[in-house]
């Protein structure tokens, strides 16, 4: 009842607006960006086969301070809808990518308050296996306050405090190499909000100016287990 | 009784400007009458020294979490509101999480390091560094030790202050004794620095944390208290232990989780005593009577009764006793305004509401309050929203381990009252690190929330 009313108020012009638009169009308000190829830790070309079920990779995208989820939704597949985010209006997720439609990619800042994954530890995962706080599997939980996302429903925010989706990473796929490329994102004025944010702790890690970097031709793309140091498993 | 100490005590502390405004109030406190009779006793005649107002004026006194969060989010539902943050302090420290810093598992940097003035250019609002000494409602003027300020709409959020008649502490005296060498330790970051030192120079003994009965500022803030003090002890291998006088039958929230650190991590440390009302303290002889017991101490933390901030009463806003037995202020159930007055809202801990007076459940209330105020600006209403408490509780120290409650609210129109949590409220009652690592981050995005664009 609560989330109905909140629904209502909040959101309620926006997601008639965005209801009467239809679903099946393509993802719109996709930026693009210059396309990085995924390659593992080695450098070598990381294959769309080689995703794991059980947890998220990491990679950056599209610019070197911006960390991205890619998950293998194992059975289910994503559904493109209409969605409200907080700073970027009105957009699409795109389908999944892959042989069976089954991969996916956000931009792994929880749209509550922008909790993302570092080199220390990571409040925000995907957990295949489910989780206290989801209940239930194959969902995204941010461990700061509770907000649970479904991967395969464009991480529409499930259950908590998170007032919108993730924001989708468009991924192009070639069938002849198994290879996997990113190619544009929702989120230029979220990005540039996250960076406000963060813009101490990101010139600390990352080098002052180097954060906003374009991430280049190729982006490494790990398991969270080894990106974070510490993954909490609310 | 009652009354007439605390008028008297406010009066000595806050000097004579007030006085007369006090006197006003609070002949107008039972009544509905707008304080327009005192208006000449109360303004200075000196205008802030604040830019013209390039919108409708909202004023938001207090920069805690409630305040904060409004001052930024009515900004940014409305944009045309000329936003001014009035707030007597000059350096931000939260009271949330202060905790933490007594076990060592976070510095005072964690607390402090946030700027009154970057959150205010962060979000196109103006911080005014003042102290509110009166208000005149019939034209709408906010008088403050920096000069008047005009309004089209106030909020108040000035948070608790202590109530320590209601733990015997009635002379004053005692009363100063007490609240400077054994504070409570949940309103100011003072209080924080001095509970810090006692804890880490803590050598042996008992030392008493009490736990106030009535709807008190952070439900389980003295229990978790306890056991970071236990932790600490348990670390340093103390001849010590933690004794906690509550006042209620039984732990007010999360009270399997807490039972079980209290007998699986501290079984010999902590001493929790139910239905421990503190009756009278003696503060040199450090000795504390409840109804039926009486104990000594070598340190402690004396966690009073709470009621709304003293501003609320001398500015003439209390609710009648049927109301708030605890002096909070007059509003509307739903929207927050002073009854009767749609240009004044009272907000955060010196509500009447029978919420947990959380730093989660201010800022969830005040992105809600926010949209009122912009709506009303319009002409509009909007639909009523629960405020949301998510509050971790760190019940280990070595390594953090913490337990939470996510709780919503429902609202009942044939009775125009909170009537109790919320079906989907949740507790989280098993400890582990999980948490543990959560509670920073909780209380990191708050902060983020308040301060940053």
């Amino acid at each position: 009842m609560d989330r109905r009313g909140f629904v209502k108020l909040c959101t309620g012009t926006v997601l008639t607006t965005a209801f009467s638009q239809s679903l099946s169009s393509r993802a719109g308000q996709i930026e693009a960006f210059p396309p990085a190829k995924l390659v593992k830790a080695d450098g070598s070309p990381l294959k769309a086969s080689e995703v794991g079920l059980n947890e998220a990779m990491v990679f950056a995208y599209p610019f070197n301070g911006i960390p991205c989820y890619l998950i293998n939704l194992g059975n289910r597949t994503a559904h493109p809808q209409a969605m409200d985010s907080t700073d970027d209006g009105v957009f699409s997720n795109p389908e999944g990518v892959g042989k069976g439609n089954h991969l996916v990619a956000f931009i792994a800042i929880c749209s509550h308050q922008l909790s993302y994954p570092t080199p220390e530890i990571s409040y925000l995962r995907y957990a295949n296996e489910g989780s206290e706080l989801a209940g239930k599997p194959g969902r995204i939980v941010c461990c700061a306050h509770g907000s649970v996302y479904d991967p395969a429903e464009g991480a529409r925010v499930e259950s908590g405090p998170a007032p919108a989706p993730l924001l989708p990473v468009a991924l192009d796929y070639d069938a002849a190499t198994d290879g996997l490329t990113a190619t544009g994102v929702v989120g230029k004025a979220f990005i540039q909000r996250f960076f406000k944010n963060f813009k101490g702790d990101l010139i600390e890690r990352y080098g002052a100016g180097v954060y906003r970097q374009d991430v280049g031709e190729t982006t490494k793309a790990v398991p969270l287990s080894q990106y974070s140091a510490v993954v909490p498993a609310c | 009784m009652t009354d007439n100490f605390n008028r008297r005590n406010f009066l000595k502390m806050s000097g004579a400007v007030l006085a007369a405004s006090t006197a006003g109030a609070a002949m107008s406190v039972s009544g509905s009458a707008l304080a327009a009779d005192t208006s000449a006793a109360i303004a200075t005649g000196l205008k802030a020294a604040l830019p013209k107002a390039r919108g409708p004026r909202l004023v938001v006194v207090g920069g805690g979490t409630s305040g904060l969060t409004i001052a930024k989010y009515a900004k940014k539902e409305y944009p045309k509101f000329d936003v001014v943050l009035v707030e007597k302090r000059d350096m931000y420290s939260s009271c949330f999480s202060s905790n933490l810093w007594y076990a060592g598992l976070i510095n005072l940097e964690f607390l402090a390091n946030h700027s009154f003035l970057d959150g205010a250019t962060n979000n196109g609002y103006t911080y005014f560094n003042a102290t509110v000494t009166g208000l005149d409602r019939a034209s709408r003027t906010l008088v403050t030790s920096e000069g008047d300020i005009g309004y089209d709409f106030l909020v108040l959020a000035p948070g608790i202050s202590y109530d320590y008649d209601k733990i015997g502490v009635s002379d004053v005296d005692t009363m100063t004794a007490l609240r400077q060498k054994y504070p409570g330790g949940f309103i100011s970051p003072t209080e924080h620095v001095t509970i810090h030192r006692k804890v880490q120079e803590f050598e042996g003994g008992v030392f008493v944390q009490s736990v106030p009965g009535g709807n008190y500022r952070c439900l389980p803030g003295p229990y978790e208290r306890a056991c970071l003090i236990a932790s600490v002890i348990k670390k340093n291998k103390l001849k010590a232990k933690v004794l906690v006088l509550d006042a209620n039958p039984e732990i007010t929230i999360k009270a399997k989780g807490f039972h079980a650190a209290f007998n699986e991590l501290y079984k010999d440390i902590i001493e929790w005593k139910p239905n421990s009302a503190i009756t009278s303290v003696d503060v040199e002889k450090r000795a504390i009577k409840t109804e039926f017991d009486s104990y000594t101490f070598d340190d402690a933390a004396i966690y009073p009764n709470v009621r709304g901030s003293t501003l609320i009463e001398h500015l003439g806003l209390m609710a009648p006793a049927s109301k708030s037995t605890q002096k909070e202020a007059n509003i509307d159930t739903r929207f927050y305004n002073i009854v009767g007055d749609p240009h004044v809202y009272v907000t955060g801990d010196s509500r009447p509401h029978p919420y947990s007076k959380s730093a989660n459940t201010s800022n969830t209330e005040a992105h809600y309050v926010a949209k009122v105020l912009a709506a009303r600006a319009q002409g509009k209403e909007i639909a009523w929203v629960s405020p949301r408490t998510i509050c971790y509780s760190m019940v280990n120290a070595n390594p953090m381990e913490a337990i939470s409650v996510d709780a919503g609210y429902d609202y009942s129109a044939e009775k125009d009252a909170i009537t109790g949590f919320s079906k989907d409220t949740k507790t989280f009652e098993n400890r582990d690190t999980a948490k543990g690592q959560a509670t920073l981050e909780w209380a990191r995005g708050i902060y983020r929330d308040m301060f940053e664009a």
